[in-house]
């Protein structure tokens, strides 16, 4: 233990408590979060946005571009993941190379029927939870980043027990890149398709409450569906 | 909840966002400080997250059965987006990591030093 560690720590937590202290309490109804824009999202947001839960309405509606480039985040953190080399190549012969080759080899340990029928099991109604947090998530907790996580968790999942191969062949080669672009792409056309009805960049067409919820639906399933493939994937990066 | 005139929910905010950083700066493996990392981001969301709540607030979804006051959407939604950046943030480490781990057979900061 480095005793300039905790001294830092110390001199990083003075600050901060006494930032925390100034503060309003974290519930009182009069604190400046209350009082700010938040209260004319509370008040308009079902009427101009058509979204029950205003979480998904800031979201997609109200910050939009922030959404939007968030998804672009995760598929840069992709991207960056598998510009790596790849493999162990530059280690030739080391002892920790040649114990993982020997933990890949013939001391692999079985999966347990047990876990792997459960997991078999469990997987469908996994779907029907991520397809429902999906598909309600405007007007009830969810959303497409939740769901995307669900996917991601089930492929992961039967990967361990199935082998990352079966899985990987559930998703076409050819489709690959595309389902891992789906939620930037979303994005992009959502994005046109707004600026030829409203004339904004991502605008919604505030009066047409069908096209508006088409639109975030159509949002929500590229985000679950580019975040699921790109969470797996990663995952599967980890591994190999 | 007030603690001595201090609001504890903050207060162990900070003590957590603290704990993160000490992981951090202490530990020499390079897994343990990605853990250290994510223990601060956890704090900083909680934060944000609990700014947000009001006293007796139902979930800002309007639905039947839910009534004002409500808690702010606007530090959920950005916590959202906070979740995922330090996502990708921590795959791309992640990812490092094995490489590292895969050309010197250590992840350790003191004998990644040592090395030639």
């Amino acid at each position: 233990m480095k005793p300039w560690s905790l001294l830092l720590v110390l001199l990083v937590a003075l600050p901060l408590v006494v930032g925390v202290v100034n503060l309003p309490p974290h519930d009182a109804p009069d604190a400046p979060i209350h009082t700010g824009v938040g209260v004319r999202y509370l008040a308009r947001g079902v009427e101009e946005t058509g979204n029950k839960n205003l979480v998904t309405a800031v979201l997609l509606n109200y910050r939009g571009f922030d959404t939007f480039f968030e998804v672009v985040v995760i598929f840069t953190a992709l991207a960056a993941v598998l510009a790596l080399p790849r493999g162990s190549a530059a280690d030739p012969g080391g002892a920790p190379a040649a114990a993982a080759k020997a933990a890949n080899g013939s001391d692999i340990v079985p999966v347990s029927p047990v876990v792997s029928y459960v997991v078999r099991l469990m997987a469908p109604f996994m779907a029907m939870f991520a397809l429902a947090m999906l598909f309600r998530g405007h007007v009830t907790p969810g959303g497409g980043f939740q769901a995307a996580a669900v996917f991601a968790a089930i492929f992961i999942a039967l990967g361990l027990v199935l082998g990352p191969t079966r899985v990987a062949e559930l998703v076409p080669d050819d489709w690959r890149p595309w389902l891992q672009g789906a939620a930037p792409l979303a994005f992009a056309l959502i994005a046109a398709i707004g600026w030829r009805l409203t004339g904004a960049f991502l605008g919604f067409p505030t009066d047409d409450h069908t096209a508006q919820e088409a639109m975030g639906l159509f949002l929500e399933v590229g985000i679950a569906l580019g975040g699921g493939v790109i969470l797996a994937r990663l995952f599967v990066e980890m591994e190999t | 909840m007030l603690l001595f005139g201090l609001d504890l929910d903050y207060v162990l905010v900070v003590v957590l966002f603290c704990v993160g950083l000490y992981m951090l700066v202490s530990k020499s493996n390079l897994l343990k400080k990605l853990l250290g990392l994510n223990v601060m981001e956890t704090a900083v969301f909680a934060f944000i997250v609990t700014s947000g709540m009001i006293e007796g607030g139902d979930p800002p979804i309007l639905v039947a059965g839910t009534a004002a006051p409500y808690a702010s959407p606007i530090p959920q939604a950005m916590v959202l987006t906070g979740i995922v950046v330090a996502v990708s943030v921590t795959a791309v480490a992640l990812a490092l990591i094995v490489q590292i781990h895969a050309h010197f057979g250590t992840i350790e900061v003191d004998e990644l030093k040592e090395l030639p």
